[in-house]
């Protein structure tokens, strides 16, 4: 697969839901790509359907129409245990509240996708590896709720990172943090896409994290609005 | 996993107690309970392994206590092939003993022919002398008396010393310690002696004892008695008293369990029709048939503790159910960013499966220990009751079981939570 080629292609996606006797359209018909080891925001107000988007890249979900590709894998075709071995080895999530399990140290919690099938020596070095170069070295053992919001949010991030994820989905990271703590997290980001090349989609509010080269996707009531390069 | 899930279970150490103490008391009141069973059984096949040779009773009779016969047929019976002694006895209870009243547990009176006993190769009480001597030729027609170590305990007397029974100065020559509840209550005379004592009918005994001279097989030699007075009648006084109570729950368990299988027309154990000859006037028992008895009724025993158990099992799989349902609940956000972490159904189910086991596999350990302890404490402070007996089968089943409990409570929150969308359980958080 080249450079050029788009990781993901999304072709007239939209997204449906039911409540009760209603039907919310969370998304209308969005197509778009993403280049491969790009910066991509998505933006939007709240029920623009940036989650929802979020959530459909990362196999979580299933459109209702449209279809998406990643890497050249069309995710609504995969079966359930396709996307499991896909979130398991291809994606990392970081989410709005960081969830972490609260009954596991800071290791455990970057290590928790591996638990199933087995944590080896290998695979633990790396992951204490990763949380000394998000800055956490001396709070391998701590549990999250030892942690500051930052630090809960850098574990998240070094749960990502720990499956050499080529794609990185980020879901308004920074909305539990103050600006500056907000601004070393989405630094973390930059430097995983900038050494490693790899793709990161974040979804944000917050606009002055965009820096120039950044590619940015604006949504609105389920349907794209801007798609530019900041 | 392993250690995920026992975290997760002591991150909720309430709820997880509560579960466990629910599984724990049912496990614990399972082993107790069928620890009653097994100890009776215990009892039961130990004290007739003691006793190799054959009893004869009057049909009927749920214990020689109750039995009538004359006592000439046990010159008929000595004269059988196949008979090497017979020993004839007579029991009476013992009503007051030192100047009390004996309620429980029960002391009898038990009259036994010297001469033929000193004749038997194996004697219960003869092997099983602690002090002093067993009865012989210079004991015949006086108040001298074996007892039983247990008796001489309750009363604190010994060899040479006097035990009043029913107000009657009996010299103590020997003590013997059968370690067996239902032999230990037996206050040991000469025959002629008991027969004095309780105005008893002096052609008449409560039941025979055979032992067998080895040539002629038990079974052959049974048919061949009740062959042989098949179609008499016991004349005697007395007949069968019908349902009593002796005041002692052994005892009446006997009964009962006599009264269950004459109603059940076992044909060994049924009532004597006069005048009608095939009618079986006495019932021959080798230790096999009290065996084989004592297992129809204990299966039916079994069956009645399996009722009680099941109910504290069904209260303790609800409560696995509830604490598993509830911790699922609380955790739907979790188990939603581990399916996003690519944790797939069987993940999710097989960690929910590991908490409910870990219960399960503790509760098995705490009420197998707990009812171990329960059954050494009830063994220790009533020595001369019944002894409840927890076996090493008895608590392994017990152990799995828990374990298969704990696991099968857990399941229908883990298929519960298998199923949940990762995605509506990230946003439900």
């Amino acid at each position: 697969m080249s450079a050029c080629t788009p990781l993901i292609r999304i072709k007239d996606v939209a997204r449906e839901f039911t409540l009760g006797t209603t039907t919310v359209q969370a998304l209308r018909g969005v197509t778009a790509d993403v280049a491969r080891g790009s910066f991509q925001f998505v933006l939007g107000p709240s029920g623009s359907g940036k989650s929802t988007l979020l959530y459909l890249l990362g196999a979580l979900d299933q459109p209702s129409r449209g279809s998406i590709e990643v890497d050249g894998r069309q995710i609504e075709k995969m079966t359930l245990s396709e996307k499991n071995q896909f979130r398991r080895n291809e994606v990392g999530f970081i989410f709005q509240s960081f969830n972490l399990l609260g009954n596991l140290t800071a290791l455990d919690n970057v290590l928790v996708p591996f638990l199933p099938v087995g944590v080896k020596p290998g695979l633990r070095r790396r992951a204490e590896e990763l949380l000394d170069r998000v800055g956490l070295e001396n709070r391998k053992r701590h549990r999250p709720h030892e942690l500051s919001g930052g630090e809960q949010q850098r574990v998240a991030i070094a749960r990502a990172l720990l499956k050499q994820p080529q794609l990185v989905l980020a879901d308004e990271p920074t909305g539990e943090l103050d600006h500056s703590t907000g601004g070393e997290v989405i630094g973390c980001l930059r430097n995983l896409n900038t050494d490693h090349g790899t793709t990161v989609v974040l979804v944000t509010h917050d606009e002055s994290y965009i820096e120039s080269g950044d590619q940015v996707l604006r949504l609105r009531d389920g349907k794209i609005v801007d798609q530019q390069q900041a | 996993m392993w250690r995920f899930a026992i975290q997760n279970l002591i991150s909720r150490p309430v709820r997880s107690l509560l579960a466990l103490a629910g599984l724990s008391v049912a496990i614990t009141g399972m082993v107790g309970l069928f620890s009653v069973a097994e100890g009776i059984n215990r009892m039961v096949s130990e004290t007739f392994s003691r006793i190799p040779g054959l009893a004869i009773m009057q049909a009927g009779a749920p214990l020689p206590l109750f039995s009538r016969m004359p006592a000439a047929w046990g010159d008929e019976i000595e004269s059988m092939p196949g008979v090497r002694v017979v020993n004839p006895e007579v029991w009476t209870r013992v009503n007051v003993m030192m100047g009390e009243r004996v309620i429980a547990p029960p002391r009898f009176l038990f009259g036994t022919g010297i001469a033929a006993r000193e004749k038997l190769k194996a004697d219960v009480y003869r092997d099983a002398m602690v002090e002093g001597r067993f009865l012989n030729a210079s004991d015949r027609g006086q108040l001298h008396a074996v007892i039983s170590r247990q008796i001489a305990e309750d009363h604190d007397v010994g060899v040479g010393e006097e035990l009043a029974v029913n107000g009657d100065p009996l010299e103590i020559v020997g003590i013997y310690h059968c370690g067996q509840l239902m032999l230990d209550v037996s206050i040991i005379l000469d025959i002629d002696v008991v027969r004095r004592l309780n105005r008893f009918d002096r052609q008449s005994v409560c039941a025979f004892y055979v032992e067998p001279d080895g040539t002629v097989e038990d079974q052959v030699l049974v048919n061949k008695i009740r062959e042989r007075f098949r179609g008499r009648e016991v004349k005697t006084s007395e007949g069968i008293p019908g349902v009593l109570a002796t005041g002692h729950p052994l005892i009446d368990l006997l009964l009962a369990i006599q009264n269950w299988l004459s109603a059940r027309g076992d044909p060994l154990t049924s009532p004597p029709v006069h005048n009608d000859p095939e009618a079986e006037p006495i019932e021959v028992r080798t230790a096999s048939d009290w065996g084989e008895r004592f297992k129809e009724f204990s299966a039916d025993l079994n069956l009645f503790l399996s009722v009680m158990t099941g109910i504290g099992v069904v209260i303790a799989v609800l409560s696995i159910i509830n604490t598993m349902l509830m911790s699922v609940t609380e955790r739907i956000v979790e188990f939603g960013i581990l399916k996003a972490n690519g944790w797939n159904r069987r993940d999710v189910m097989l960690l929910i499966t590991c908490e409910s086991a870990v219960l399960g596999v503790t509760g098995g350990i705490i009420g197998c220990l707990l009812g171990l302890a329960g059954t050494s404490i009830v063994n220790s402070t009533w020595p001369d009751r019944l002894q409840l007996y927890a076996s090493p089968s008895l608590l392994i089943f017990s152990f799995f079981f828990s374990t298969f409990l704990g696991i099968s409570g857990g399941l229908y929150p883990a298929t519960w939570a298998m199923k949940l969308s990762p995605m509506e359980a990230i946003r439900r958080g």
